[in-house]
């Protein structure tokens, strides 16, 4: 896309806002948990409109969590949010603690943004005896009380399974939001010569995403079964000569990323990046991608995660090939809604 | 309500056995508790379980189910008969009881100690099993194995939330059993832990343990009805409130653990019990009724807050404090000082729930002076808190006494 263009679209986005802010725009009072300070305090940066507001997180000497909202009063006839982040087992009593009471304090309306919904590769029983805990998770959120403002809304960015949005009772609205226009705005940055071509590394993110990339070439791969071993093969498209952006919701070990990577490289891609909402990484798996700066050819020429993740954000600090892509606009503008 | 029909009855020479009614209420309406009580005999003498405590504030006696026709209440019989020392005071083992209705018992790492205990206290109950594993990314991956075994069978989930790490491995079980096709589910959590987090007196408090009732509230409904909840001596009589109508919750206590084990003092007739304070008097009195009693109270002096007895009398006692848990045991400890001071002879104390976070319980120390602002005599605690269970264990002033007898009379409710 040329210079002039893009500055076109810059200035029609600025009318474009000036006129939303004629009409009025909700004040949102931000509730956060620590995890998330920083991505909260980014929210708050993007609008006039988001205050940020503060909980007392102590604990028993028990481990039991010893809460306090700070100026509830301040808070009856406003709108609220809470910014979640349930990254282990550990810290979703707390986080729950604080999201079943605030709809309950005279609260214009409640939202919980709930970036990364984990649990989420975890959603079937293929075998009677198999404990879906991202069902457990959505009643879970699904039984948060309803406020003055009707149900709670909740958003989540790029859920790991599309049935999964009707996991959720009728008290809570879910609202489905995606990392991918961050990816594409980023992409459009890259070099006009690189020919930028996406990949999906199976069915499932083909089925999430092809939609929303069908601006540029795809390729797909699969998983092959030979013997004892599975295969990573290409299924369909041709990377040869561009520059192939793997794409997934999420990554955790990292595996399924290499393999890939490995396929198209051997099928002449020039250059390989991956872009993943959700970071996960356990057990710090990221350090497999990192540029290890000894000479030798490096795998992924960019890796983007989103700060859905706030643990792996930290972690990566600067640490080439990865760069984070915020999504406190995105979410700043889904507080509006 | 439910019939009432005489028990018979067979009595070693030495214990007083009184006239028991037994009820059992096959309907789940939602005023009342499922109460259900039995006498069992076996070759090795009289065992009487007691199974759930009502309402301890009525005073109207609309309740009489849980009491005998003749209008005393119920006192225990010695559940262990033999004169060996009771470091476990366990009822011994049933034969020959007819079941009502068999059990399968799912249990949490926590709990796997008191769940074995709980089988081996009836033919009634088996032990099933869960994998418990992990993702790398510390989510749970869980499996509970012979799930279609379980079609038609009660089936009970014996949990711990000893930490709110674990909480959500164990719900998402908890979540998950009531939809297998099962005839009943119950599920049993010993302490309700969040208990003393129960008030908002400032708005911006948040009351934990209403975060809890609500998260059991929600388990889903089996096809035999309601999910029932069984659990000891909850911290507040009004949380019995906070829990939805999709739950029956069956409010259980230790206290006849300790009636029993008081009667089988050589001082028996010398004891006093203290409350350390006007709660643990509204939680528990009623069911001490034959002792005398002595409260204490928290009196603020300046910046301090000092405790007092506020009535009763301690001199040449053997006093026993009792409560329904302990954390820092400061409480206790403060009124372990003013007995003393007040001329009690020993002192010893009973709670329910031994949480002890970090190792608290090693500031009770055993009284082997005859010193009783010093020591214990006594430190009595169940096995409701896994965890501290293993520490204490064997370690003089504590003594447990298990749950398993009345949980495993419980499941048949």
């Amino acid at each position: 896309m040329s210079e002039n263009a893009a500055n076109i679209i810059m200035d029609n986005k600025i009318c474009k806002d000036a006129l939303v802010s004629e009409l009025q725009k909700k004040k949102v009072h931000l509730f956060y948990c620590l995890e998330c300070e920083e991505l909260a305090h980014k929210i708050a940066a993007e609008s006039d409109h988001i205050t940020l507001q503060s909980i007392n997180w102590r604990s028993f000497a028990d481990g039991f969590p010893n809460l306090f909202i700070n100026n509830a009063h301040e808070i009856r006839g406003q709108h609220v949010a809470f910014l979640a982040s349930f990254s282990s087992p550990a810290v979703i009593f707390e986080q729950i603690s604080v999201i079943y009471l605030l709809p309950r304090l005279f609260v214009a309306s409640f939202t919980l943004v709930l970036p990364f919904f984990p649990t989420g590769s975890f959603e079937r029983m293929e075998e009677e005896g198999d404990v879906a805990t991202a069902f457990t998770m959505a009643r879970i959120v699904s039984n948060i009380p309803i406020s003055r403002g009707g149900p709670t809304s909740v958003v989540i960015y790029d859920i790991h399974a599309l049935q999964e949005r009707f996991y959720f009772a009728d008290q809570v609205l879910p609202l489905f939001e995606t990392g991918i226009p961050l990816l594409t705005k980023r992409l459009q940055q890259l070099p006009a010569s690189e020919k930028v071509i996406v990949a999906f590394p199976d069915d499932g993110a083909w089925k999430r995403f092809h939609k929303l990339l069908d601006q540029y070439p795809t390729v797909v791969c699969t998983k092959v079964r030979e013997g004892d071993k599975r295969i990573v093969r290409l299924k369909e498209g041709n990377p040869a000569g561009c520059h192939v952006v793997i794409v997934d919701d999420l990554v955790q070990s990292g595996g399924t990323l290499i393999e890939c990577q490995k396929v198209l490289a051997a099928h002449g891609a020039a250059k390989v990046s991956a872009y993943v909402t959700h970071g996960v990484f356990p057990k710090s798996s990221w350090e497999r991608f990192t540029h290890k700066n000894n000479g030798s050819e490096e795998a992924f020429a960019y890796f983007w995660i989103t700060d859905s993740c706030p643990q792996t954000v930290k972690a990566l600090g600067d640490k080439a090939p990865f760069e984070v892509l915020s999504l406190a606009g995105s979410i700043a503008d889904a507080l509006q809604i | 309500m439910a019939a009432v029909t005489p028990a018979s009855a067979t009595t070693s020479a030495s214990l007083p056995l009184t006239q028991f009614s037994s009820s059992y209420s096959s309907s789940l309406s939602s005023t009342s508790s499922p109460f259900h009580l039995k006498l069992k005999t076996a070759t090795l003498g009289n065992r009487c379980v007691r199974c759930g405590v009502r309402s301890l504030e009525n005073q109207s006696g609309h309740r009489s189910l849980d009491f005998l026709s003749n209008g005393d209440p119920i006192s225990l019989i010695n559940p262990n008969l033999s004169s060996s020392p009771i470091s476990m005071a366990a009822a011994s083992s049933e034969s020959g009881a007819k079941c009502s209705k068999r059990v399968c018992l799912f249990y949490s790492d926590e709990t796997r100690d008191l769940a074995e205990s709980i089988v081996s206290q009836s033919d009634c109950i088996e032990l099933r099993s869960i994998n418990w594993k992990k993702f790398d990314d510390g989510f749970p991956n869980l499996f509970i194995q012979n799930a279609q075994g379980i079609r038609g069978q009660h089936v009970a989930f014996l949990a711990s939330f000893s930490s709110p790490a674990v909480i959500f491995e164990q719900l998402s079980v908890i979540y998950a059993l009531p939809k297998l096709f099962v005839s009943s589910f119950t599920l049993v959590l010993p302490f309700f832990p969040t208990g003393t987090s129960e008030r908002m007196e400032d708005e911006g408090d948040v009351a934990t343990a209403f975060t809890l009732a609500r998260i059991l509230s929600n388990i889903p409904t089996s096809r035999g009805g309601p999910t029932s909840l069984v659990t000891f001596d909850i911290h507040a009589l009004q949380e019995r409130f906070y829990f939805g109508d999709t739950i029956l919750p069956c409010f259980e206590s230790g206290i006849p653990l300790l009636k029993s084990r008081l009667q089988a003092l050589p001082d028996s007739d010398n004891i006093s019990i203290a409350f350390p304070d006007d709660g643990a008097w509204k939680r528990f009195h009623k069911q001490l009724q034959h002792y005398p009693t002595i409260v204490c109270n928290k009196v603020r002096m300046g910046d301090k807050r000092i405790v007092r007895i506020k009535e009763g009398d301690a001199e040449g006692r053997h006093v026993v404090i009792v409560d329904d848990l302990v954390q820092s045991g400061g409480t206790l400890i403060e009124c372990q000082k003013v007995l003393a001071a007040h001329g009690a002879a020993k002192i010893s104390a009973y709670v329910t729930h031994g949480i002890f976070p970090k190792s608290s319980w090693k500031r009770f120390k055993l009284d082997t002076k005859g010193d009783p602002a010093e020591g214990l005599s006594y430190f009595w605690i169940t096995d409701s808190c896994g965890t501290t269970v293993k520490e204490v264990m064997n370690k003089p002033p504590f003594e447990v006494l298990s749950l398993a007898g009345t949980i495993a009379s419980a499941l048949q409710v």
